[in-house]
């Protein structure tokens, strides 16, 4: 009973989740072969960084997001279920740290279960 | 995400379900609409209830649409239809599925319906209409209003966009114009031979039609319910032709009950798929002399 990680996996680190979130979004942004941008083009990506104003993220880009979010930690971040209770003018506003909150909300209940 | 090879396509294809496997479900394959939409209105709208509700949910991208390949030719409407085809074969989803298509996505549905009706347990379409005679014209004249606009005009175009419908639609449209100038999609689409009234009449699978009550294509209701003996036709008030995402909830609760009345498990399929092309069985239907095809060969196969 010495575990130091109380609350979960070291995953649910909300540091390393951005990092993997950020990574993801380059990969989305790098597979969007339409619109000649490439990846992240310089961009910083934190906490405050919104989906669609500051990205230009289109709901389908958010949609491989979520696949890249399955992929990595599995069925219990469900990106489907978080914004089945949003409007789709709100989930391509949501933040980069909004997501990150919910995906670390998540691994602690899936690790403290 | 998985992406599937059909033939000159690559498919985007996302599948939502409950997590306890998919044996003894309804499926139900979601068809998105034309240029500027995706399988995103349906992922972040109703699929995940159709999910919860003990659905299979298979979604997709059209060929030229979202993340989905763009081929520069192959446009015409039997290439959409012959594409949920491979799809459903792919998938090995060899029994009825449930067809719901928005827009562009129901006059799909109607297609592989009046071609594979032994395939079809309902159809669901939301703001849409078959491919009429007139739904030809009409759609000739969007697609040429937009290349033209997006060609002649283009950054004026996307400017009024922005200003008047916000950054992301400015987005969407400027991908949709990419779509209309880059690819055959424009002459491609309209080459089609139209569905006949008399075809109509002959739909195997039970039809849902659900409008923008606002919106011009609801006037179409009465005509539409005349031809089919089993449909329904539901004007949602306050709404015009995006009614899918603008009112999700009635979408939902509308389609869900009519897939509970129409289970796939239900009532055989009249026709045996084998050996039915268009024309291959003599007509059933009273006063035709002959059987109108369905949906004709397709047009100008390369």
């Amino acid at each position: 009973m010495t575990t130091t990680h109380p609350a979960g996996p070291p995953e649910a680190d909300e540091d390393a989740i951005l990092a993997d979130i950020t990574a993801m979004i380059a990969e989305v942004l790098e597979d969007d072969g339409l619109d000649g941008t490439d990846g992240l083009d310089g961009t910083e990506i934190g906490t405050q960084t919104r989906f669609g104003r500051d990205l230009e993220f289109e709901s389908i880009d958010l949609v491989t997001l979520a696949g890249h979010l399955e992929a990595r930690y599995g069925r219990q971040v469900n990106f489907a279920e978080f914004v089945a209770s949003m409007e789709l003018d709100d989930i391509i506003e949501l933040t980069v740290g909004r997501l990150v909150e919910h995906v670390a909300s998540c691994l602690k209940s899936a690790g403290a279960a | 995400m998985a992406i599937i090879d059909t033939a000159g396509a690559r498919l985007h294809v996302q599948r939502l379900g409950p997590a306890e496997g998919r044996g003894g479900r309804e499926t139900v394959v979601l068809l998105h609409g034309l240029l500027t939409d995706s399988l995103a209105s349906y992922y972040f709208t109703v699929a995940p209830e159709f999910a919860a509700a003990g659905l299979d949910v298979v979604m997709y991208d059209h060929r030229g649409h979202g993340r989905s390949g763009r081929p520069a030719l192959g446009y015409q409407l039997g290439r959409f239809t012959d594409d949920l085809g491979a799809l459903l074969d792919r998938l090995e989803l060899p029994g009825r599925v449930h067809l719901v298509g928005n827009s562009f996505g129901g006059t799909v549905s109607f297609d592989y319906a009046l071609r594979h009706p032994e395939r079809v347990a309902s159809i669901s379409v939301v703001e849409s209409e078959p491919a009429t005679a007139s739904w030809a014209r009409k759609i000739a004249g969007l697609l040429e209003r937009v290349r033209h606009e997006m060609t002649v005009n283009e950054s004026e175009a996307l400017d009024w966009i922005t200003a008047h419908r916000g950054r992301r639609t400015a987005r969407l449209a400027r991908s949709a114009g990419r779509l209309v100038r880059d690819t055959a999609i424009a002459d491609e689409l309209t080459v089609c031979a139209p569905v006949t009234e008399d075809a109509l009449r002959l739909l195997d699978p039970p039809v849902l039609a659900v409008y923008g009550a606002d919106s011009d294509l609801c006037e179409q209701a009465p005509w539409l319910g005349s031809l089919l003996p089993r449909s329904r036709t539901v004007p949602v008030p306050g709404h015009e032709h995006s009614v899918l995402v603008e009112a999700p909830g009635r979408v939902r609760d509308e389609v869900l009950a009519w897939i509970a009345e129409h289970p796939a498990s239900g009532a055989p399929a009249t026709r045996p798929r084998a050996g039915t092309g268009p024309g291959a069985r003599p007509g059933r239907g009273p006063g035709t002399g002959h059987r109108v095809p369905a949906v004709p060969a397709e047009v100008n196969t390369p």
